[in-house]
């Protein structure tokens, strides 16, 4: 099976300080994978390197085999990768359906002129997005609050606004970065089988980091474990549990 | 080669005086981070201050001098305590500074006269030091000594901030005024030395300028403002020695470029100099990665709230029918009044969708205004039909609001702010003086044909026609900014404001949707200027300079950036200051154009101290036209 996500050799230097040093590391059609490691391993930076917020000293980033290290961030986007923050990023004095509404667009075709003329594709492509974004959002079981201030929602709400919004763009592989941190294990749990239903229904691959592995445990096929920009192991999260001599110390260091 | 030594270091002098004010930017920005636009003003106050004391008063040279400096220094002082430290976000307080330069500007015209070539205070004498025969070149007592005070000033504010204790203090404010504060620093005294510092220095750059220039009048010493920017700019606002290095550097290569380009007879060739230095400069400037916005009030973090189509429907026909109403009974100069009404309203528009959507800061809609008026003048000279090249007019200036909005993309609004201001000064001096575009001095004619079949453009009802026109123009407008902020290019720029990050990583490119914010604001700026030119029948430099450029942001910012009938409002006032003092571009008398200046830039320091969202922030909480809704915590940057 080919590869709809992989990096070769990807190593990101802030001034004499590797750090990511030569990570590689590949997600195939349908599968989830987690990658572990302890504060400041280099996961989020290795996360920015693949939706092109940073871009990396060297390696390439191929999507579907195709090279796009030097293709911006919303490129990527109209490639089939979409992301969640780890520090959650909503839009800010809009209401939770506009929020979602802006990934809506990504389908929609409406420029400047036709925005300010208030032509007739001005209005089908709010009526698409705001559909898409219906849908999106009653998928993960918001509808409720689709117009409430975006600003006002608790954290776990508040992920699953950024969650509406990847799936909003139909991604082929969906990044989340740290989807359950500042939840309860309640809220953890429900994210847990909402993840595994979109799986389900939806096939795309998924790229996690996360610490808590009561997420990462149940859902991943395949879990890669990094330590100081590098990659230290990869397996099957039962393989990286039973690796206790190499990994007790950072899994013992991460779990919370 | 010979001559273009000697005309460097003929430059040197001059470029010693941009040194010194740049120096004072310098001062200030590394203790405070606010960037002062008002330094050429001060030093044109001084200068000012001086001249009257030591040549009507005559009272001793030093004396005056000292005096001149020394109100620099309260001037400082004042600025700082009283409207600086009140008012929060970088950007606000850089924009109060605007409000300084134009109120210091009409301030010093009504005290002192408009008129040109006052004399200036003779400091030094002006006797030949030294002559280099083989270079032609002579020095004067003056500028010799102006060289050495610029360089000895510079190595003891150095040595001042390296190694007395005020000016660790100072540095340490600089990179954490709170951390500074709590580690027992006094803070306060701390930047309000700064500041007096500053403005004292740019006050004495002011006094020792004038007789080094041919007169002394309120508009060269506040244009000297791009080149002490340009200077501050290339001492990376940080490094004094570097700073004097880019003043020096700046007053040789000027009279350089200035010769080499002289079969051209093109006039404001150092400001051109100078606005390069500061766009190269802005755009290689390294990011520090603190961003320097400030958010609440002028740049308010989430954008502009709409009002509900049908409260606009009924807002905007109500001003459609009223203006029917207003336009059947009124005479032709109250016809005239509102045609200008509307006319503002449109230039203030776009700042509204720059400022209030877009969340950029542009010190130079005037400039755009200008390439519309212009450019719909030069379109009618090529036979192209009168309403057609209002929208030309109004192309162009988005082709060329595209073209700043390039470079603006990397910059902060603070930078943003500085770039356009350079580009408000070298329009002045160069644009608007540029024979092919502007015909004569007194302007370009533009030929405006009937209207409605309607004869003649004097008659009571061709005025009647022509602002019906422009009020169906500002009404198309605003339906095209409301109509784009809620569609699907707003919710893009609105997103940007929160994060680019997210934005981008929604598909949307940041690049392409600020740069197509930036000319649909120059479209509304150009239509604006090219209407303007069409009412008066005439395109003229002068009403769409500097000042027009701030007061527009200033009346702005004073009904309310932020919304669509903050533009109508903006429109109403600027005609109502036009109205009540004579208007600048038309009526050039002295005294009246500088009370506007005081007035406009003493309300707009008020506005920003008081109330910052502006007067249609205030009534737009007490009507409600739209659910307020919680304070938004602010979003972390990317992890």
């Amino acid at each position: 099976m080919a590869a709809v996500l992989e990096l070769r050799d990807i190593g990101v230097r802030f001034g004499s300080f590797d750090a990511v040093d030569g990570v590689s590391l590949s997600v195939h059609a349908g599968e989830v994978v987690g990658l572990i490691g302890p504060n400041g391993a280099g996961k989020t930076v290795t996360f920015n390197v693949v939706s092109g917020l940073q871009k990396p000293t060297r390696g390439t980033v191929l999507l579907d085999g195709r090279d796009v290290t030097g293709v911006p961030t919303a490129s990527r986007t109209r490639l089939g990768l979409a992301r969640t923050f780890q520090v959650v990023q909503l839009f800010a004095g809009m209401t939770v359906l506009e929020n979602v509404m802006v990934a809506g667009h990504r389908f929609t075709r409406s420029g400047t002129l036709s925005d300010s003329l208030w032509l007739p594709s001005r209005g089908r492509a709010l009526r698409e997005a705001r559909e898409r974004a219906l849908g999106c959002l009653s998928y993960v079981g918001l509808a409720h609050l689709v117009d409430v201030d975006a600003g006002s929602l608790p954290v776990g709400q508040a992920r699953l606004v950024e969650l509406a919004r990847a799936l909003c763009l139909k991604p082929r592989v969906l990044l989340l970065d740290e989807p359950a941190s500042g939840l309860d294990p309640g809220e953890t749990g429900e994210l847990v089988t909402l993840l595994g239903r979109i799986r389900a229904d939806l096939g795309c691959a998924m790229l996690l980091v996360e610490h808590d592995m009561g997420v990462v445990m149940p859902l991943c096929d395949h879990v890669v474990v990094m330590n100081f920009g590098q990659v230290l192991g990869a397996g099957s999260p039962a393989e990286i549990r039973d690796d206790a001599d190499v990994l007790e110390a950072y899994l013992g260091a991460v779990a919370e | 080669m010979r001559l273009y030594v000697a005309l460097a270091l003929g430059g040197l002098p001059l470029g010693a005086m941009y040194a010194l004010q740049a120096l004072g930017i310098v001062v200030i920005y590394k203790t405070s981070r606010v960037f002062t636009f008002a330094t050429g003003a001060v030093g044109m106050l001084a200068a000012y201050v001086a001249s009257w004391l030591s040549i009507t008063q005559h009272v001793p040279i030093v004396i005056a001098v000292l005096a001149a400096t020394l109100t620099g220094v309260g001037v400082g002082i004042v600025m700082e305590s009283l409207t600086i430290r009140p008012v929060r976000g970088s950007v606000n307080r850089t924009v109060v500074t605007l409000g300084w330069l134009i109120a210091l500007q009409g301030l010093v015209g009504m005290l002192f006269g408009n008129t040109t070539g006052r004399p200036a205070a003779k400091v030094f004498s002006s006797d030949t030091l030294f002559t280099v025969d083989s270079l032609h070149l002579a020095y004067g007592v003056d500028q010799a000594l102006v060289l050495v005070l610029a360089v000895g000033l510079t190595l003891g504010l150095a040595g001042f901030f390296r190694y007395s204790s005020l000016g660790t203090a100072m540095r340490a404010v600089a990179d954490d005024p709170e951390a500074a504060g709590l580690l027992g620093m006094p803070v306060r005294r701390v930047t309000l030395t700064a500041w007096g510092l500053g403005c004292g220095l740019s006050a004495l750059s002011g006094v020792l300028v004038t007789p080094l220039l041919s007169s002394l009048d309120t508009l060269t010493l506040v244009v000297f403002t791009i080149q002490a920017l340009a200077a501050a700019l290339i001492g990376r606002l940080r490094s004094l020695p570097l700073t004097v290095v880019g003043g020096l550097g700046l007053g040789m290569v000027q009279p350089v470029v200035r010769h080499a380009l002289d079969p051209w007879s093109l006039s404001g060739t150092n400001e051109l100099v100078a606005l390069v230095v500061v766009l190269i400069a802005l755009v290689a400037r390294r990011r520090t990665g603190r961003s320097d916005t400030g958010s609440g009030g002028l740049v308010p973090a989430t954008g502009v709230p709409t009002p509900a189509p049908h409260l606009l429907a009924a807002g905007l026909g109500t001003v459609l029918v009223l203006g029917l109403v207003l336009g059947l009974v009124g005479s032709t100069t109250f016809h005239i009044d509102l045609a200008l009404v509307a006319i503002w309203s449109l230039a203030v528009l776009s700042i509204v969708l720059l400022t209030g959507v877009v969340g950029q800061v542009s010190v130079c809609q005037g400039v755009f205004m200008g390439v519309g008026g212009f450019g719909a003048a030069i379109a009618v000279d090529h036979g192209v039909p009168f309403l057609l090249a209002l929208l030309l007019g109004g192309a162009l200036a988005a082709a060329a609001a595209a073209l700043v909005g390039l470079p603006a993309l990397r910059l902060e609004p603070l930078e943003l702010a500085i770039a356009t201001l350079s580009l408000a000064f070298a329009a002045d001096t160069f644009l608007y003086k540029w024979t092919p575009l502007v015909s004569d001095s007194r302007g370009r004619q533009i030929e405006r044909p009937a209207f409605a079949g309607i004869d003649g453009t004097h008659q009571p009802a061709g005025q009647r026609a022509y602002f019906w026109l422009v009020l169906v123009l500002l009404v198309l407008a605003c339906i095209a900014v409301a109509s784009l902020r809620r569609g699907r290019t707003g919710a893009a720029l609105t997103a940007l404001r929160s994060s680019e990050s997210a934005t981008a990583a929604m598909g949307f490119s940041v690049v392409s949707a600020k740069l197509r914010g930036f000319a649909m604001a120059g479209f509304l700026a150009g239509l604006a200027g090219a209407c303007y030119a069409g009412l008066n029948q005439i395109a003229t430099g002068n009403a769409f300079d500097t000042t027009r450029s701030i007061s527009l942001l200033a009346y702005a910012v004073v009904a309310g950036v932020g919304s669509i009938p903050g533009a109508v409002l903006g429109g109403v006032i600027v005609t109502l200051s036009t109205l009540s003092f004579g208007d600048s571009s038309e009526v050039a008398s002295g005294f009246s154009a500088s009370a506007i200046s005081t007035v406009t830039g003493m309300v707009l320091i008020a506005v920003l101290r008081f109330a910052p969202d502006g007067l249609a922030g205030v009534s737009g909480r007490a009507i409600r036209w739209r659910p307020a809704r919680a304070a938004t915590p602010a979003l972390a940057e990317v992890s």
